[in-house]
C-alpha cells in the first residue's frame, strides 16, 4: 500500500484545521484521538487509527498547555504514526512507537511558532501607537500562519517519505524491540493518568478514586465506564448534599457563616 | 466626541455577540511569549473599541495600547473577563486606566486556577478519557462524546460573555467562586472515573508464567488473587510518585515508561537467561 499525493494533501490540510480547533473552540479535532481516527478512516483501516489515537490520547490526558507551555505534538504524531502502521501492516503498537518520538521532536516547532508570533505582536504594537486598529486585527489573524505551518509542513514531509522510511525501519527493527514497544504501548496510558491525578485533588478525595478503581478491577467486563461514571455522579451529589445539610457549627451551635452555595451545581452538563 | 452620547445604550447585543465570536475563534491566534494572549485580547474586544472610539484618534491609540497588554488565562474563563471589561470600558471610557488593568490582571490568575481544573483537567478526565477508552475497544462512536460536550462548552462560553457584561467586576468574582463548588463536585466524579480507567485501559500482557525445574509458577494468577489490576495500579502510583519528585518532567517519565515497557515485554527472555 502506498500513500497517494491526494491523501497526503488532505491530511496536511486536516492537521492545519485541527490546530486552529486547538486554539479556538476545542471540539476535539486537535486531539490524537481524532488524528488517528481520521487518518485510519481515509486509509481504510479505522481500527488501527482508533488504537493509535486512543493510546496516545490517554498518554497525554494530563499534558496540557497550562500557561502556554509547549507540549509534544502528538496530533501530528498520531497522523504520521497511524499512516505508517497501516502502510507497514505491523499493527497499532508499531504506529504508537513511531508517533511518540515524532511528537517529541515536533515540540520544537511549537516553540518556534510561538516565537514567530512575536513578530506580529511587535507589528501590532507599532500599529497601536498610530491608532491603526485594522493593522492590529490583521496582526492577530496573521498568527494563523506560524501556528498552522508548524504542523502542516512536518506532516506533509513525514507522509511524503513514508514508504521509504517504513522500508528502512522494517529492515532493521529487531524482534525484542517490537515486543518491548508492544508492552510499552500498553502501559503508556499510565503517563497521562498519573499527570492528571497531579492536577486533581487526589489527596482530599482519594476514597472516590479507590471506589472507581475497585469497581472496574473486580467488575471485569461486566462493569462499563458509564456505570462507574454514574456512581461517581451519585457520590458527587451525596457529597454536596452532606456539605449543605451538615454545615460546620460554631461553639454556640449556630451555623458558621458560609458563602451561600448555588443549589444548581450543574453536573448534568459535564456528563454528556 | 463620544462623551456626548448616552452611555447606557452604546453597546448592543450585536456587539457582544461579535465579541463572543471573536473570543471563541481569535483569542489565541496571535499567542506569543511576550504578551501571550494579549494580542488576541485586543482583537477580541476590538468591536467595542471601534464602537466607542472610531472617531476619536487619541482615545483609540490609548485603548489599543492598553488592551494589547499581557494577558493569559483559560480560554473559557476569558469570556467573563472580556464581558466585565466591556461594561467597564463603556462606563469609564478610559478615565481610569488602572481599573481596566486591575480587572484583567486581578481576575486572570484566579480564573486560570479554577478554569484549568474545571475546563482542562476534569473536562479531559470525563470527556476524552471515556472517548479514548471506547476507541481502544474499537468503537468510533465514542468520538461523538467530545463533539457534543464541545458544543455545550461553546454555548457556555458564549453565555459567559453576557454574564461578565451584566454582572461586572465584583459579581464576576462571585460567579468564579460558584464555579469552585462545581469544581469540587466534578473532581469527585473525575477521580472515580480515573480510578476505573486504570484497570480498563492499562492492560500489559506480561509473560509472567515461569517453569523453574518442575514447578510451574504463574505470577499473573497469583497477583490476580490479591486484586485484579494490581500491575496497572502499581505502574500508575509509581508514575504519580515519580512526578512529585523534583526535576521529574512528563518527558522524562515517558522515557522511564518506555524503558519499563521494553523490560517487561522481554521479561520472559531475560528470566530464561538465568
Amino acid at each position: 500500500m502506498t500513500l497517494s499525493i491526494g491523501l497526503i494533501i488532505v491530511l496536511t490540510i486536516y492537521v492545519g484545521l485541527a490546530q486552529l480547533d486547538a486554539l479556538s473552540a476545542q471540539f476535539g479535532f486537535y486531539s490524537p484521538l481524532f488524528g488517528g481516527m481520521v487518518t485510519g478512516l481515509l486509509m481504510g483501516n479505522v481500527t488501527t487509527g482508533l488504537l493509535v489515537g486512543g493510546t496516545l490520547q490517554l498518554m497525554i490526558l494530563g499534558v496540557a498547555t497550562y500557561g502556554g507551555a509547549s507540549v509534544p505534538d502528538y496530533l501530528s504524531g498520531s497522523i504520521i504514526g497511524t499512516a505508517y502502521a497501516i502502510l507497514s501492516a505491523k499493527g497499532a503498537q508499531y504506529g504508537i512507537g513511531l508517533a511518540v518520538p515524532i511528537g517529541l521532536l515536533l515540540t520544537q516547532l511549537d516553540v518556534l511558532a510561538r516565537m514567530s508570533n512575536l513578530f506580529f505582536q511587535h507589528r501590532a504594537d507599532r500599529h497601536a501607537k498610530l491608532g491603526n486598529y485594522k493593522g492590529v486585527e490583521r496582526a492577530n489573524l496573521l498568527g494563523i500562519l506560524p501556528w498552522t505551518l508548524s504542523r502542516m509542513i512536518p506532516v506533509f514531509i513525514g507522509l511524503l517519505f513514508g514508504n521509504s522510511v517504513v522500508n528502512v525501519i522494517n529492515q532493521y527493527m529487531p524482534a525484542w524491540l517490537m515486543l518491548g514497544l508492544k508492552t510499552a504501548g500498553a502501559i503508556l496510558p499510565a503517563l497521562g493518568i498519573a499527570i492528571l491525578m497531579r492536577y486533581l485533588p487526589l489527596k482530599k478525595f482519594f476514597p472516590f478514586f479507590i471506589i472507581g478503581f475497585v469497581m472496574m478491577a473486580i467488575g471485569g467486563t461486566t462493569t462499563t465506564m458509564m456505570s462507574v461514571a454514574l456512581i461517581g455522579l451519585a457520590l458527587a451529589a451525596v457529597y454536596m448534599l452532606f456539605k449543605r445539610e451538615f454545615k460546620p457549627t460554631t461553639a454556640n451551635g449556630a451555623p458558621a457563616p458560609q458563602a451561600s452555595n448555588n443549589d444548581d451545581d450543574g453536573e448534568v452538563e459535564i456528563d454528556d | 466626541m463620544t462623551e456626548e452620547k448616552k452611555i447606557e445604550s452604546v453597546i448592543t447585543k450585536k456587539d457582544l455577540n461579535q465579541v463572543a465570536r471573536r473570543n471563541l475563534f481569535g483569542l489565541q491566534l496571535g499567542w506569543n511569549y511576550e504578551k501571550m494572549q494579549g494580542l488576541g485580547y485586543c482583537y477580541v474586544i476590538m468591536p467595542i473599541l471601534k464602537k466607542l472610539y472610531k472617531n476619536n484618534d487619541e482615545e483609540m491609540k490609548r485603548a489599543l495600547q492598553q488592551h494589547l497588554g499581557f494577558f493569559n488565562t483559560t480560554p473559557a474563563m476569558s469570556h467573563l473577563i472580556v464581558g466585565a471589561n466591556t461594561a467597564l470600558e463603556e462606563k469609564l471610557k478610559g478615565s481610569d486606566p488602572d481599573a481596566v488593568t486591575g480587572l484583567k490582571t486581578g481576575l486572570m490568575g484566579p480564573f486560570a486556577g479554577v478554569g484549568d481544573t474545571l475546563f482542562v483537567a476534569i473536562y479531559r478526565t470525563l470527556i476524552f478519557s471515556i472517548a479514548a477508552y471506547l476507541a481502544l475497544q474499537g468503537q468510533a462512536v465514542g468520538l461523538l462524546i467530545p463533539l457534543i460536550a464541545g458544543a455545550c462548552i461553546v454555548y457556555l462560553r458564549y453565555k459567559f460573555t453576557f454574564i461578565g457584561y451584566n454582572q461586572g467586576q465584583r459579581l464576576t468574582t462571585e460567579f468564579g467562586n460558584q464555579l469552585k463548588n462545581l469544581t469540587e463536585a466534578a473532581a469527585i466524579l473525575g477521580l472515580t472515573v480515573i480510578g476505573a480507567l486504570i484497570p480498563a485501559v492499562i492492560k500489559p500482557v506480561l509473560p509472567l508464567a515461569f517453569t523453574i525445574g518442575k514447578v510451574k509458577l504463574d505470577i499473573q494468577a497469583l497477583l490476580d488473587q490479591i486484586i485484579p489490576g494490581i500491575i496497572p495500579i502499581a505502574i500508575v502510583l509509581f508514575s504519580y510518585w515519580l512526578l512529585g519528585k523534583k526535576k521529574m518532567t512528563s518527558t522524562r517519565l515517558l522515557f522511564i515508561l518506555l524503558a519499563l515497557g521494553l523490560l517487561l515485554g522481554n521479561i520472559g527472555t531475560i528470566v530464561s537467561l538465568f
